[in-house]
C-alpha cells in the first residue's frame, strides 16, 4: 500500500518586488509516495529550488498548504519545522554545503548528533553507509581535502543517515563532471532501491531525468507535466 | 538531548579558520586583561603602601582604648578607668590573637616645650621604647641622635619643632603638662633625637617620651594607659582581627573599644574606598573599548558564515543551535585570550613586584590622606585583580558575541543558501 510522503495543495510563492511581484511558484499541487525517485526539471527560474525550499520548510508559501507525512508544515512554528526537518527531511545541495570545519564523518553524522544518537551508534552507521557509497577511508578528511564527487557523496550520506521520509536534492550533479555525476546518481538510486529512501531532486541534466522514475516539468512556476517513467513510483499523468 | 560538545568543537575550529583575525582579536583582549590586572595591581600597591605607611608611622593598625577616650581624648579616660589595667595581661592576650605582630602601650598628653626664649605647643606621646618599634615607625624616623631610652628623662622631637625651638640632639628642654591630679607637671628633658616622618603636622607638633617617666609627670600610675597600639601582618585584615580581639579582651573583665584603622583613620579609609571604585572604572573602560572591536570582528565572521548557518537550519538545527555556535565561539575566544593574557601578565607583574619602578628622580615623597608614600610604583599581588579582570574579559567576549548571534539566528535559510 502506498504511503504519501509529500502533498501540496495550490502552492504559491510570490516575492514582493518592484515594479511587479515575482510569482516564483504558481498553484503547484502534487503528491509523492514513499519510495519514489522523482526528478523535477525545468529551465532556470522555473521555480524548482523554490518548490524544494517550500517542501523543506526553509521558506513559507504565500498561499497553499504542504503536508510532509501527516504533518501540515505550513502550520508549524520555526522550532517545530526544525524538528520536522531533523526527523523527516534530508537535504542535498548543489554546492555540497558541507560544514568546512568538520570531517567527512562529523558532517555525515551531524543530523544523528542533533538527534542525540550515541557516538558509538553514529560512527557505526556512518561507516556502514560510507562503505556502501565508496567513501570508506575518508572519514577523517575535512571537505577541503575531498574531491567534488566525494563531497557530494558525503552530503548524500548526511541527508540519508537519519533515514528521513524524504530527501530533497537541489541539482545534486550540477557541479560534478559527467562520470562523477553518474556515480552519484547510482549511489542515490541504490539508496532508493535498497533502503527505500524517497528522493525528489531538481535537475537540468537530461541523464538524470532519464534515470528518474517520475519526471515533473516545471515552467514559470507551474507544473507543466508529471510523467511516470519507471517501475517504481505512483500515478503519473500529463498536464 | 543534543551532545553540546559538537558546538564547542565547531566554535573552537571556527576560531582558527582565520588565524590572523583571531590572533589580533585575542591580542586585544589579552592586552586589555594585562592593562586591567596591572592597573589594579599598581592601584592596590599604592593603596597598600598608603595604608602601610599611614598606619605604620604612628597610629598602628588597631587601637585599644577606654570606650570613652575618643573623640575627646581626655587625660582621665585611661583603660580600666581610674583603677587602670594589668597592662602585661592585655599585651599577652593581644599577642595571642592571630595576625598580630606587635603591641605597645601609650600615654598621651598635651603641653608646652621651651628652650630659652622659645616655646612651642606640643602633643606628647609616652611610649615604651622597647615595644613601640614593633608597632610604629616613629622612633625609627629619628634622623639625628637616637630614640629616648626607657626610664630616662629624654624626648625625641619632630624636625620642624626642633627648627622652631632652634635645638638639636643633646639640647635641654623644659616640658610642661597639665597632670591628672590637677597640678602642672614640669621637668627638664634632654633631646635624645630629632625625627622626620615627612608629615608636616607630626614633625611640627609631636614629641615622644618614655612612657614610665611621662606617667610620672602626668601623675598617672604605671597601670594607667590611654591606648594600646597594635601592628598586624596585613592591614586589610584589621576589621576582622579587631572583631576577634574584642571578644578575646572581653574575658579580662574590662570594657574596651577595639578599633581598626578604618575607624580611626577614616580619611585614609575613604581614600582607599575611592581608589577601589576607580579600579572598577578602569576595568570598565578597558573592556568597554575592547567589546566594540571584538563584536565587530565576530560580526564579520558571522556574515561570512551565513550559508553555514542556513545549512545547520536546513539540517534540522534550531535557531538556538545557530546562536550557540556563535556564543560558544565568543566564549572560546575569551578563554584563549584569557590564557594569552595571563601568560603576558604574570611575568610582568612578578618583575615589577620584585623591581618596583623608582620615581624618586621625578618626584619627592607623596603625601595624601594623611599618609606619606615613597615614590615607587610597586604592584600588589591579589586574587581580586586577576579575578575581576578574568570575569570582565569573559563577559566582554560573551556580550560581544550576543549581537552577532542574534544576526546569525535571523539569517533566512533559503536566501542564504541561494547566496542572497
Amino acid at each position: 500500500m502506498n504511503r504519501t510522503v509529500v502533498r501540496t495543495e495550490d502552492l504559491w510563492k510570490v516575492y514582493p518586488q518592484e515594479p511587479k511581484p515575482v510569482e516564483a511558484v504558481r498553484g503547484v499541487s502534487l503528491e509523492i509516495q514513499a519510495g519514489e525517485f522523482v526528478a523535477m526539471a525545468g529551465p532556470s527560474g522555473s521555480g524548482k529550488t523554490t518548490v524544494l525550499n517550500l517542501l523543506g520548510g526553509l521558506t513559507r508559501p504565500t498561499r497553499g498548504r504542504i503536508w510532509i507525512g501527516e504533518d501540515e508544515i505550513t502550520a508549524l512554528s520555526d522550532r517545530e519545522l526544525a524538528r520536522l526537518r531533523l526527523e523527516s527531511i534530508g537535504f542535498v545541495f548543489q554546492a555540497f554545503n558541507l560544514l568546512p570545519v568538520l570531517t567527512a564523518l562529523e558532517n555525515a553524522e551531524f543530523t544523528l548528533l542533533l538527534r542525540g544518537v550515541p557516538a558509538e551508534e553514529r560512527h557505526r552507521r556512518v561507516r556502514e553507509l560510507f562503505a556502501l557509497i565508496g567513501l570508506d577511508g575518508l572519514e577523517d578528511r575535512k571537505p577541503g581535502k575531498l574531491s567534488g564527487g566525494q563531497q557530494q557523496r558525503v552530503a548524500v550520506a548526511r541527508a540519508v543517515i537519519g533515514e528521513p521520509a524524504l530527501v530533497l536534492a537541489d541539482e545534486p550533479t550540477a557541479n560534478l563532471d559527467t562520470a562523477t555525476g553518474a556515480a552519484l546518481l547510482e549511489v542515490m538510486e541504490r539508496l532508493n532501491h535498497e533502503n527505500g529512501v524517497t528522493f525528489l531532486f531538481s535537475t537540468h541534466d537530461p541523464r538524470v531525468m532519464e534515470r528518474a522514475h517520475r519526471l515533473i516539468h516545471l515552467v514559470d512556476g507551474s507544473v507543466e507535466s508529471d510523467v511516470a517513467q519507471g517501475v517504481r513510483g505512483g500515478v503519473g499523468h500529463d498536464r | 538531548m543534543t551532545d553540546s560538545s559538537i558546538w564547542w568543537r565547531i566554535a573552537w575550529r571556527n576560531l582558527w579558520r582565520n588565524r590572523r583575525r583571531t590572533a589580533i582579536t585575542a591580542s586585544a583582549l589579552a592586552f586589555g586583561f594585562f592593562v586591567s590586572v596591572f592597573m589594579i595591581g599598581v592601584a592596590d600597591g599604592i593603596v597598600d603602601s598608603m595604608v602601610e605607611d599611614g598606619t605604620r608611622i604612628v597610629t598602628g593598625q588597631i587601637q585599644v582604648h577606654d570606650p570613652g577616650y575618643r573623640p575627646e581624648r581626655s587625660l582621665h579616660s585611661t583603660l580600666g578607668g581610674r583603677d587602670g589595667v594589668d597592662v602585661s595581661a592585655f599585651l599577652d592576650r593581644i599577642g595571642e590573637v592571630g595576625g598580630v605582630t606587635g603591641a605597645a602601650p601609650r600615654v598621651y598628653g598635651g603641653g608646652l616645650l621651651s628652650s630659652g626664649e622659645e616655646t612651642v605647643a606640643a602633643g606628647f606621646m609616652g611610649v615604651d621604647p622597647l615595644l613601640e618599634p614593633g608597632v610604629s615607625g616613629i622612633l625609627a624616623a629619628v634622623t639625628e641622635g637616637r630614640a629616648p631610652r626607657p626610664g630616662a628623662r629624654e624626648v625625641a622631637i619632630g624636625s620642624e619643632m626642633a627648627r622652631k625651638l632652634g635645638v638639636g640632639a643633646g639640647a635641654e628642654l623644659v616640658l610642661v603638662v597639665p597632670a591628672a591630679d590637677g597640678s602642672m607637671g614640669n621637668d627638664l628633658y634632654t633631646v635624645s633625637g630629632v625625627f622626620r616622618t615627612g608629615l608636616p603636622g607630626l614633625d611640627a607638633f609631636q614629641a615622644v617620651v618614655p612612657i614610665d617617666v611621662f606617667q610620672d609627670l602626668l601623675a598617672l600610675e604605671p597601670n594607667r594607659i590611654h591606648e594600646i597600639g597594635i601592628d598586624l601582618r596585613s592591614a586589610s585584615a584589621a576589621r576582622d582581627v579587631a572583631t576577634e580581639m574584642e571578644v578575646v579582651l572581653s574575658s579580662l573583665g574590662v570594657e574596651v573599644a577595639v578599633e581598626p584603622w578604618t575607624v580611626f583613620r577614616r580619611e585614609l579609609y575613604e581614600y582607599v574606598s575611592m581608589a577601589s571604585a576607580a579600579n572598577s572604572i578602569i576595568v570598565f573602560i578597558v573592556f568597554a573599548m575592547a567589546i566594540f572591536g571584538v563584536a565587530n570582528t565576530m560580526l564579520m565572521a558571522t556574515y561570512e558564515r551565513r550559508r553555514e548557518f542556513a545549512v545547520v537550519r536546513a539540517l534540522g538545527g534550531t535557531p538556538g543551535s545557530v546562536a550557540r555556535t556563535v556564543v560558544f565561539e565568543g566564549i572560546v575566544l575569551g578563554v584563549v585570550s584569557l590564557i594569552a593574557g595571563a601568560l603576558i601578565t604574570a611575568p610582568v607583574m612578578m618583575w615589577v613586584h620584585a623591581h618596583p619602578i623608582d620615581l624618586s628622580g621625578f618626584t619627592d615623597e607623596i603625601r595624601a590622606a594623611g599618609s606619606v608614600m615613597r615614590p615607587l610604583i610597586q604592584v600588589a599581588y591579589s586574587v581580586k585583580g586577576p579575578l575581576i579582570s578574568s570575569v570582565a574579559l569573559l563577559l566582554t567576549s560573551l556580550f560581544a558575541a550576543l549581537y552577532p548571534a542574534f544576526r546569525a539566528v535571523r539569517v533566512p535559510p533559503a536566501d542564504a543558501l541561494a547566496g542572497r
